[in-house]
């Protein structure tokens, strides 16, 4: 299976692309920068993982680069998996429109013109298509200082399901990981005081792991998933 | 042209198990005479895309036949 997966430098795409890549998948990978742990991992799969240096803010070049430049048009691509997000937090009253732009840019628009460009790949090549967007807790749980990023993520659950209901019958299937918050560089502008506080709204009363996380995106792009779209699948701790 | 457009037309229809068309006439319309629906056009699209390098749809929707001659040899 090709899979498209963007922000592979750290974290969770980190996680993922290393888990798809033991599992047999071809990954095609794009982040703005490359870290020394995704080095390695190209190292260890010099064949698997190919990876593009792009900033998915720069949405006009997207089919050209990507599409048509990089992965080729030849190439069926059977699963999307749209990882990478910028998070810019701040009460409403400070709302500064540059940066809500920005984020809008590379959290919903970019998305949505990959799911665009995949899609027309795939009336092409017509094999089955698995799209997970990954979205957030705070699309359902209100959390001060995040309203502007969660609407970006309450974006994406809508193009999801309406993704899935125009598409599903020539093999789309469409879903959104719904993640609780993670121990990563996303968060980690938070104070210690701040995450104990969102721990403790958690059944779980812990961080997500991140692995669960990228086990839980493998399953939904795999065949095992064959009948699930259309979903939000809560990966929470059980945030409720 | 005219072949390869009626190849890929006929390529797409295969999905509805249509009859194949036997040639192209301008005034044909995508929908009503050939019986295309949203997707089969959007796999059209693709399909002439990845041949002429033109996106047809980019600019309204394109109805016939003859509509898509007009794109193509603009280029």
């Amino acid at each position: 299976m090709n899979i498209l997966i963007t922000g592979i430098s750290k974290g969770l795409g980190l996680e993922t692309s290393e888990l798809l890549l033991k599992n047999g998948c071809t990954v095609y990978g794009i982040s703005r920068t490359k870290t020394e742990e995704l080095n390695e991992l190209m190292l260890k799969y010099p064949n698997e993982l190919k990876w593009l240096q792009y900033d998915l803010g720069d949405i006009e070049r997207i089919r050209q680069i990507i599409f048509k430049d990089w992965i080729g048009l030849n190439t069926p691509i059977h699963g999307l998996v749209n990882n990478a997000a910028i998070a810019y937090d701040d009460i409403i009253t400070n709302l500064n429109l540059d940066l809500l732009e920005k984020m809008y840019r590379v959290n919903v628009f970019a998305p949505m013109m990959l799911t665009k460009f995949v899609i027309r790949q795939m009336l092409i090549h017509k094999e089955s298509c698995s799209i997970v967007h990954l979205s957030s807790i705070s699309v359902h749980t209100g959390y001060k200082g995040l309203s502007m990023y969660a609407s970006t993520k309450g974006a994406l659950e809508a193009f999801s399901k309406n993704t899935a209901r125009e598409w599903g019958e020539i093999g789309v299937r469409s879903n959104c990981l719904v993640a609780g918050f993670m121990e990563t560089e996303m968060s980690s502008a938070l104070s210690d005081n701040q995450k104990n506080r969102i721990y403790q709204r958690t059944s779980l009363k812990k961080p997500v792991d991140l692995n669960s996380v990228a086990e839980t995106i493998l399953f939904l792009v795999s065949n095992k998933a064959k009948s699930i779209t259309g979903q939000n699948i809560h990966v929470d701790n059980g945030t409720i | 042209m005219e072949t390869k457009l009626l190849e890929i037309i006929n390529t797409v229809l295969e999905n509805r198990t249509n009859e194949k068309l036997t040639s192209l006439r301008p005034d044909m319309n995508l929908r009503y005479d050939i019986g295309f629906d949203s997707l089969d056009l959007a796999e059209l699209t693709v399909r002439i895309e990845a041949e002429y390098d033109i996106d047809i749809f980019e600019e309204g929707i394109v109805n016939t036949i003859g509509e898509i001659f007009e794109k193509l040899n603009r280029k």
